[in-house]
Protein backbone atom coordinates (compact mmCIF):
# COMPACT_ATOMS: atom_id res chain seq x y z
CA UNK A 1 0.00 0.00 0.00
CA UNK A 2 1.60 3.21 -0.75
CA UNK A 3 1.46 6.34 1.27
CA UNK A 4 -0.95 7.93 -0.23
CA UNK A 5 -3.66 5.35 -0.11
CA UNK A 6 -2.64 4.35 3.27
CA UNK A 7 -3.26 8.63 4.24
CA UNK A 8 -6.94 8.04 2.18
CA UNK A 9 -7.68 4.94 4.51
CA UNK A 10 -7.01 6.69 7.83
CA UNK A 11 -7.64 10.84 7.04
CA UNK A 12 -10.44 10.40 4.04
CA UNK A 13 -11.67 13.47 2.89
CA UNK A 14 -8.13 15.37 4.65
CA UNK A 15 -6.39 14.32 2.08
CA UNK A 16 -7.31 16.28 -0.75
CA UNK A 17 -5.72 14.84 -3.77
CA UNK A 18 -2.43 13.25 -4.53
CA UNK A 19 -0.37 13.11 -7.76
CA UNK A 20 3.40 11.50 -9.14
CA UNK A 21 5.62 14.01 -10.32
CA UNK A 22 8.43 12.90 -11.66
CA UNK A 23 8.68 9.79 -9.85
CA UNK A 24 8.03 11.46 -6.17
CA UNK A 25 4.36 11.12 -4.52
CA UNK A 26 3.38 14.37 -3.21
CA UNK A 27 0.15 14.61 -1.18
CA UNK A 28 -1.86 17.89 -0.51
CA UNK A 29 -3.49 17.65 2.62
CA UNK A 30 -5.95 20.33 4.91
CA UNK A 31 -4.82 22.76 6.59
CA UNK A 32 -6.27 21.80 9.79
CA UNK A 33 -5.32 18.88 10.08
CA UNK A 34 -1.57 18.80 8.67
CA UNK A 35 -0.39 18.50 11.79
CA UNK A 36 -1.97 15.68 13.00
CA UNK A 37 -1.43 14.01 9.36
CA UNK A 38 2.45 14.73 9.76
CA UNK A 39 2.96 13.09 12.99
CA UNK A 40 0.83 9.93 11.80
CA UNK A 41 3.52 9.62 8.77
CA UNK A 42 6.33 9.86 11.60
CA UNK A 43 5.16 7.48 14.08
CA UNK A 44 3.34 4.96 12.32
CA UNK A 45 4.57 1.45 11.43
CA UNK A 46 4.98 1.10 7.57
CA UNK A 47 5.59 4.81 6.95
CA UNK A 48 8.49 5.75 9.79
CA UNK A 49 9.14 9.10 7.86
CA UNK A 50 11.75 10.42 10.35
CA UNK A 51 13.48 13.04 9.11
CA UNK A 52 12.31 15.93 7.95
CA UNK A 53 14.42 17.22 4.67
CA UNK A 54 13.45 20.45 4.06
CA UNK A 55 9.90 22.84 4.38
CA UNK A 56 9.44 26.06 2.03
CA UNK A 57 6.46 26.92 0.13
CA UNK A 58 6.02 28.28 -3.28
CA UNK A 59 4.10 31.33 -4.47
CA UNK A 60 3.00 30.90 -7.81
CA UNK A 61 2.97 33.59 -10.79
CA UNK A 62 -0.97 32.80 -11.16
CA UNK A 63 -2.17 35.45 -8.50
CA UNK A 64 -5.73 32.80 -8.18
CA UNK A 65 -3.51 30.22 -7.14
CA UNK A 66 -2.79 29.44 -3.60
CA UNK A 67 0.41 29.80 -2.21
CA UNK A 68 1.68 26.32 -1.08
CA UNK A 69 3.93 25.26 2.07
CA UNK A 70 5.79 22.16 1.27
CA UNK A 71 7.10 19.33 3.57
CA UNK A 72 9.70 17.05 2.08
CA UNK A 73 9.84 14.31 4.39
CA UNK A 74 12.39 11.20 3.93
CA UNK A 75 11.86 7.78 5.51
CA UNK A 76 15.94 6.93 6.37
CA UNK A 77 14.96 2.91 7.36
CA UNK A 78 12.62 2.31 3.97
CA UNK A 79 14.97 5.18 1.28
CA UNK A 80 11.42 6.26 1.04
CA UNK A 81 10.80 10.37 0.29
CA UNK A 82 6.86 12.10 0.64
CA UNK A 83 6.05 15.13 -0.35
CA UNK A 84 3.45 16.71 1.50
CA UNK A 85 2.32 20.32 0.46
CA UNK A 86 -0.60 22.27 2.18
CA UNK A 87 -2.77 25.23 -0.24
CA UNK A 88 -2.94 28.32 1.67
CA UNK A 89 -5.73 30.71 0.34
CA UNK A 90 -3.19 33.77 -0.44
CA UNK A 91 -6.71 36.15 0.82
CA UNK A 92 -7.17 34.58 4.00
CA UNK A 93 -4.61 34.52 6.70
CA UNK A 94 -1.15 32.48 5.84
CA UNK A 95 -0.57 30.55 9.23
CA UNK A 96 0.00 27.07 9.68
CA UNK A 97 0.72 24.67 12.67
CA UNK A 98 4.21 24.28 13.62
CA UNK A 99 6.13 20.89 13.17
CA UNK A 100 8.89 21.86 15.73
CA UNK A 101 7.42 19.61 18.30
CA UNK A 102 7.65 16.56 15.84
CA UNK A 103 11.38 17.51 14.09
CA UNK A 104 13.73 20.01 15.81
CA UNK A 105 15.00 20.56 12.68
CA UNK A 106 11.87 22.55 11.85
CA UNK A 107 12.97 25.73 13.82
CA UNK A 108 15.33 27.37 11.42
CA UNK A 109 12.98 26.11 8.10
CA UNK A 110 9.77 27.13 9.50
CA UNK A 111 11.91 30.49 10.43
CA UNK A 112 12.93 30.83 6.88
CA UNK A 113 9.34 30.55 5.53
CA UNK A 114 7.82 33.00 7.83
CA UNK A 115 10.92 35.68 6.70
CA UNK A 116 10.27 34.76 3.23
CA UNK A 117 7.11 34.32 2.28
CA UNK A 118 5.28 35.42 5.79
CA UNK A 119 3.68 32.12 6.81
CA UNK A 120 3.34 32.29 10.51
CA UNK A 121 3.78 29.21 12.00
CA UNK A 122 1.42 28.17 15.17
CA UNK A 123 3.13 26.97 17.95
CA UNK A 124 6.64 27.88 16.78
CA UNK A 125 8.96 28.64 19.81
CA UNK A 126 10.78 31.54 18.37
CA UNK A 127 9.40 32.33 15.29
CA UNK A 128 12.10 35.54 13.47
CA UNK A 129 13.34 36.52 10.81
CA UNK A 130 16.22 34.65 9.85
CA UNK A 131 17.83 35.71 6.57
CA UNK A 132 16.20 38.98 6.67
CA UNK A 133 17.62 41.49 9.83
CA UNK A 134 15.08 41.62 12.53
CA UNK A 135 13.76 45.40 11.77
CA UNK A 136 13.65 45.06 7.79
CA UNK A 137 10.45 46.31 7.07
CA UNK A 138 10.00 45.85 3.55
CA UNK A 139 8.23 42.53 3.47
CA UNK A 140 8.60 38.92 2.47
CA UNK A 141 10.91 39.19 -0.57
CA UNK A 142 9.78 35.87 -2.12
CA UNK A 143 6.56 36.74 -3.01
CA UNK A 144 5.86 37.59 -6.19
CA UNK A 145 3.83 40.74 -5.51
CA UNK A 146 7.50 41.77 -4.33
CA UNK A 147 9.94 43.88 -6.33
CA UNK A 148 13.12 42.55 -7.38
CA UNK A 149 15.18 45.39 -6.23
CA UNK A 150 12.75 45.76 -2.81
CA UNK A 151 10.20 48.39 -2.09
CA UNK A 152 12.41 51.25 -0.74
CA UNK A 153 14.85 53.22 -2.59
CA UNK A 154 18.60 52.44 -2.80
CA UNK A 155 19.47 55.14 -0.60
CA UNK A 156 16.71 54.76 2.20
CA UNK A 157 17.85 50.76 1.90
CA UNK A 158 21.03 51.69 2.83
CA UNK A 159 20.25 54.22 5.52
CA UNK A 160 18.38 51.54 7.37
CA UNK A 161 21.18 49.26 6.99
CA UNK A 162 23.82 52.11 8.04
CA UNK A 163 21.93 52.94 11.02
CA UNK A 164 21.39 48.75 11.77
CA UNK A 165 23.18 47.78 15.30
CA UNK A 166 25.02 44.61 14.05
CA UNK A 167 25.46 42.89 17.50
CA UNK A 168 21.76 42.85 18.34
CA UNK A 169 21.39 40.53 15.25
CA UNK A 170 22.86 37.64 17.73
CA UNK A 171 22.64 36.72 21.31
CA UNK A 172 25.14 35.00 22.64
CA UNK A 173 22.72 31.45 23.08
CA UNK A 174 22.65 31.59 19.11
CA UNK A 175 26.49 31.77 19.38
CA UNK A 176 27.20 28.94 21.68
CA UNK A 177 27.12 25.16 21.72
CA UNK A 178 27.15 25.11 25.32
CA UNK A 179 23.03 24.96 24.99
CA UNK A 180 23.03 22.19 23.03
CA UNK A 181 25.16 20.12 24.67
CA UNK A 182 22.89 18.11 26.89
CA UNK A 183 21.02 16.87 24.18
CA UNK A 184 23.75 15.61 21.66
CA UNK A 185 24.04 11.39 21.71
CA UNK A 186 26.31 9.95 24.44
CA UNK A 187 29.09 9.60 22.01
CA UNK A 188 29.31 12.62 20.97
CA UNK A 189 29.18 14.26 24.28
CA UNK A 190 31.95 11.97 25.17
CA UNK A 191 34.20 13.02 22.49
CA UNK A 192 33.13 16.79 22.68
CA UNK A 193 33.99 16.26 26.20
CA UNK A 194 37.77 15.43 26.43
CA UNK A 195 38.53 16.38 22.54
CA UNK A 196 41.03 19.19 21.88
CA UNK A 197 38.67 21.87 22.46
CA UNK A 198 38.65 20.96 26.08
CA UNK A 199 36.36 20.25 27.99
CA UNK A 200 32.85 21.91 27.26
CA UNK A 201 30.56 21.25 30.84
CA UNK B 1 32.63 69.81 7.76
CA UNK B 2 29.00 69.50 7.03
CA UNK B 3 26.52 66.99 7.75
CA UNK B 4 26.98 65.64 4.04
CA UNK B 5 30.07 64.79 3.32
CA UNK B 6 30.82 65.61 -0.44
CA UNK B 7 33.57 65.61 -2.63
CA UNK B 8 33.58 68.92 -2.14
CA UNK B 9 34.34 68.66 1.77
CA UNK B 10 37.62 66.22 0.70
CA UNK B 11 38.89 69.00 -1.92
CA UNK B 12 40.81 71.26 -0.22
CA UNK B 13 39.74 74.75 -0.50
CA UNK B 14 42.69 77.69 -1.61
CA UNK B 15 41.88 79.02 2.52
CA UNK B 16 43.39 75.80 3.59
CA UNK B 17 45.86 75.67 0.79
CA UNK B 18 46.79 78.76 1.66
CA UNK B 19 50.25 79.17 3.38
CA UNK B 20 51.19 75.83 3.04
CA UNK B 21 52.94 74.22 0.12
CA UNK B 22 55.60 71.63 -0.52
CA UNK B 23 59.02 72.43 0.51
CA UNK B 24 62.16 70.62 0.41
CA UNK B 25 61.71 69.34 4.19
CA UNK B 26 57.72 67.88 3.76
CA UNK B 27 58.85 66.41 0.51
CA UNK B 28 62.05 64.32 1.97
CA UNK B 29 59.39 63.37 4.63
CA UNK B 30 56.90 62.35 2.18
CA UNK B 31 58.93 60.54 0.29
CA UNK B 32 60.74 58.59 3.49
CA UNK B 33 56.63 57.86 5.30
CA UNK B 34 55.40 57.13 1.92
CA UNK B 35 58.15 54.80 1.32
CA UNK B 36 57.58 53.04 4.34
CA UNK B 37 53.43 53.11 4.31
CA UNK B 38 53.35 51.46 0.58
CA UNK B 39 55.84 49.09 1.27
CA UNK B 40 54.42 47.39 4.43
CA UNK B 41 50.77 47.62 3.76
CA UNK B 42 48.29 45.33 6.51
CA UNK B 43 45.20 44.03 4.63
CA UNK B 44 42.63 43.50 6.74
CA UNK B 45 40.24 40.74 4.68
CA UNK B 46 36.94 41.10 4.22
CA UNK B 47 36.23 38.33 2.37
CA UNK B 48 32.57 37.56 1.68
CA UNK B 49 31.99 35.90 -1.38
CA UNK B 50 33.78 33.81 -4.33
CA UNK B 51 36.15 36.77 -4.40
CA UNK B 52 37.86 35.48 -1.16
CA UNK B 53 38.94 32.49 -2.63
CA UNK B 54 40.51 34.25 -5.39
CA UNK B 55 41.92 36.60 -2.78
CA UNK B 56 43.33 34.04 -0.62
CA UNK B 57 45.04 32.12 -4.12
CA UNK B 58 46.67 35.54 -4.15
CA UNK B 59 47.79 35.35 -0.22
CA UNK B 60 49.30 32.28 -0.58
CA UNK B 61 52.33 30.62 -2.02
CA UNK B 62 51.99 30.95 -6.23
CA UNK B 63 51.16 34.79 -6.29
CA UNK B 64 52.49 35.52 -2.88
CA UNK B 65 51.51 39.03 -1.82
CA UNK B 66 53.62 38.99 1.17
CA UNK B 67 56.50 39.67 -2.20
CA UNK B 68 54.59 43.36 -1.69
CA UNK B 69 54.88 44.24 2.16
CA UNK B 70 51.40 42.59 2.78
CA UNK B 71 53.44 39.90 4.77
CA UNK B 72 50.76 40.03 7.87
CA UNK B 73 47.18 39.52 7.22
CA UNK B 74 45.56 41.58 9.97
CA UNK B 75 42.41 40.04 11.31
CA UNK B 76 41.61 42.70 13.52
CA UNK B 77 40.82 45.98 12.17
CA UNK B 78 42.95 48.05 14.81
CA UNK B 79 45.80 46.84 13.17
CA UNK B 80 45.29 47.12 9.56
CA UNK B 81 45.62 49.57 7.13
CA UNK B 82 44.18 48.47 3.91
CA UNK B 83 40.81 47.09 3.86
CA UNK B 84 40.18 44.76 1.42
CA UNK B 85 36.67 43.57 0.55
CA UNK B 86 36.48 40.55 -1.53
CA UNK B 87 33.21 39.79 -2.58
CA UNK B 88 29.42 40.86 -2.55
CA UNK B 89 28.36 42.78 0.07
CA UNK B 90 24.57 42.29 1.39
CA UNK B 91 22.71 44.95 3.29
CA UNK B 92 23.09 43.10 6.22
CA UNK B 93 26.78 43.15 6.92
CA UNK B 94 26.80 46.81 5.86
CA UNK B 95 27.04 47.89 9.11
CA UNK B 96 29.76 45.48 9.74
CA UNK B 97 32.16 46.61 6.90
CA UNK B 98 31.22 50.36 8.30
CA UNK B 99 32.03 49.10 11.86
CA UNK B 100 35.42 47.76 10.72
CA UNK B 101 36.14 50.60 8.26
CA UNK B 102 35.63 52.64 11.81
CA UNK B 103 37.69 50.94 13.85
CA UNK B 104 40.75 50.82 11.55
CA UNK B 105 43.13 53.74 12.55
CA UNK B 106 44.33 56.41 9.94
CA UNK B 107 46.05 56.04 7.79
CA UNK B 108 44.04 53.63 5.84
CA UNK B 109 42.75 53.16 2.40
CA UNK B 110 40.55 50.34 0.75
CA UNK B 111 40.51 48.07 -1.80
CA UNK B 112 36.89 47.17 -3.69
CA UNK B 113 37.51 43.38 -5.07
CA UNK B 114 35.10 42.56 -7.79
CA UNK B 115 32.22 43.37 -9.39
CA UNK B 116 30.01 42.34 -6.66
CA UNK B 117 32.01 44.56 -4.35
CA UNK B 118 32.06 47.39 -6.99
CA UNK B 119 28.74 47.86 -8.28
CA UNK B 120 26.70 45.31 -6.96
CA UNK B 121 27.35 42.90 -9.79
CA UNK B 122 25.04 40.72 -11.14
CA UNK B 123 23.19 40.83 -8.11
CA UNK B 124 20.90 43.91 -8.68
CA UNK B 125 18.47 43.22 -5.89
CA UNK B 126 16.65 43.61 -2.74
CA UNK B 127 19.31 42.00 -0.42
CA UNK B 128 22.53 43.80 -2.18
CA UNK B 129 24.72 46.52 -0.99
CA UNK B 130 24.99 48.39 -5.22
CA UNK B 131 28.95 49.06 -4.34
CA UNK B 132 30.52 49.37 -1.60
CA UNK B 133 31.75 53.08 -1.53
CA UNK B 134 27.51 53.60 -0.84
CA UNK B 135 28.95 52.59 2.69
CA UNK B 136 32.72 53.27 2.65
CA UNK B 137 35.22 55.25 0.76
CA UNK B 138 37.10 53.19 -1.77
CA UNK B 139 40.55 53.71 -2.85
CA UNK B 140 40.75 51.30 -5.69
CA UNK B 141 38.12 49.10 -7.56
CA UNK B 142 39.38 45.54 -9.00
CA UNK B 143 37.31 44.83 -11.40
CA UNK B 144 36.51 40.68 -12.87
CA UNK B 145 34.25 38.12 -11.78
CA UNK B 146 36.45 37.44 -9.95
CA UNK B 147 39.61 39.39 -10.78
CA UNK B 148 42.51 37.11 -10.97
CA UNK B 149 45.32 37.60 -8.43
CA UNK B 150 47.34 39.11 -10.95
CA UNK B 151 44.22 41.39 -11.39
CA UNK B 152 44.21 41.86 -7.59
CA UNK B 153 48.09 42.41 -7.28
CA UNK B 154 48.16 45.32 -10.51
CA UNK B 155 45.48 46.52 -7.97
CA UNK B 156 47.34 46.94 -5.06
CA UNK B 157 50.67 48.50 -6.98
CA UNK B 158 48.10 51.03 -8.14
CA UNK B 159 47.16 51.38 -4.42
CA UNK B 160 51.13 51.97 -3.56
CA UNK B 161 50.92 54.58 -6.52
CA UNK B 162 48.73 56.25 -5.25
CA UNK B 163 50.26 56.32 -1.47
CA UNK B 164 53.53 57.74 -2.88
CA UNK B 165 51.98 60.48 -4.49
CA UNK B 166 50.42 61.96 -0.83
CA UNK B 167 51.82 64.76 0.42
CA UNK B 168 51.56 65.48 4.56
CA UNK B 169 50.65 69.52 3.60
CA UNK B 170 47.23 68.53 1.72
CA UNK B 171 44.84 69.14 5.13
CA UNK B 172 42.13 67.18 3.55
CA UNK B 173 44.47 63.62 3.09
CA UNK B 174 43.39 62.03 6.54
CA UNK B 175 39.76 63.44 6.82
CA UNK B 176 37.28 60.66 8.01
CA UNK B 177 33.52 60.83 6.49
CA UNK B 178 31.53 59.61 9.02
CA UNK B 179 28.06 58.91 8.67
CA UNK B 180 25.64 61.97 9.30
CA UNK B 181 23.00 62.86 11.93
CA UNK B 182 20.35 61.35 8.60
CA UNK B 183 22.35 58.23 8.55
CA UNK B 184 24.27 59.13 5.17
CA UNK B 185 27.83 58.66 4.75
CA UNK B 186 26.48 59.94 1.05
CA UNK B 187 23.72 62.39 -0.10
CA UNK B 188 20.88 59.91 -0.76
CA UNK B 189 20.95 61.62 -4.18
CA UNK B 190 23.84 60.25 -4.95
CA UNK B 191 23.96 56.21 -3.58
CA UNK B 192 20.70 56.38 -5.73
CA UNK B 193 22.60 57.20 -8.52
CA UNK B 194 25.46 54.72 -7.95
CA UNK B 195 22.81 52.21 -7.40
CA UNK B 196 21.71 52.18 -10.76
CA UNK B 197 22.19 48.96 -12.67
CA UNK B 198 26.38 49.38 -13.50
CA UNK B 199 25.95 52.67 -11.90
CA UNK B 200 29.57 53.50 -10.77
CA UNK B 201 31.14 50.84 -13.15
CA UNK B 202 30.87 53.69 -15.73
CA UNK B 203 32.26 56.03 -13.48
CA UNK B 204 35.26 54.63 -12.79
CA UNK B 205 38.40 56.50 -13.53
CA UNK B 206 42.05 55.05 -12.77
CA UNK B 207 42.76 56.46 -9.59
CA UNK B 208 46.61 56.67 -10.79
S1 LIG C 1 32.44 39.53 -8.43
FE1 LIG C 1 31.99 37.43 -9.10
S2 LIG C 1 33.54 36.19 -8.03
FE2 LIG C 1 33.41 38.17 -6.96
S3 LIG C 1 31.92 37.91 -5.32
FE3 LIG C 1 30.82 38.68 -7.11
S4 LIG C 1 30.04 36.86 -8.15
FE4 LIG C 1 31.67 36.20 -6.76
Amino acid sequence: MTAATALQAAFGSAIVRSAVSCGDLIVWVERDRAHDILAWLRDTAGQEYNYLTDITAVDYRDPERPLEVVYQLRSLARKADLRVKIALDKLGPLEVESVYDLWKGADWLEREVFDMFGVTFRGHPDLRRILMWDTYAEGHPLRKDFPLRGHFTRAEQTRQALAANPEAHYSIEELTIAEAFGELPEDVRRRLAHGERGRVK
Amino acid sequence: MGLTPSAADLTPTDAELAGVSPNFLTTTLDALTNWGRANSLWPMPFGTACCAIEFMATAAGRFDVARFGMERMSFSPRQADLLICAGRLPFKLAPIIRRIWDQMPQPKWSISMGACASSGGIFDTYAMVQGIDTIIPVDVYVPGCPPRPEGLIYGVTMLQKKIRGETMVDPTLRRETEVDARGFYLPPEKIDVLSEPFGNSVHQTRSA
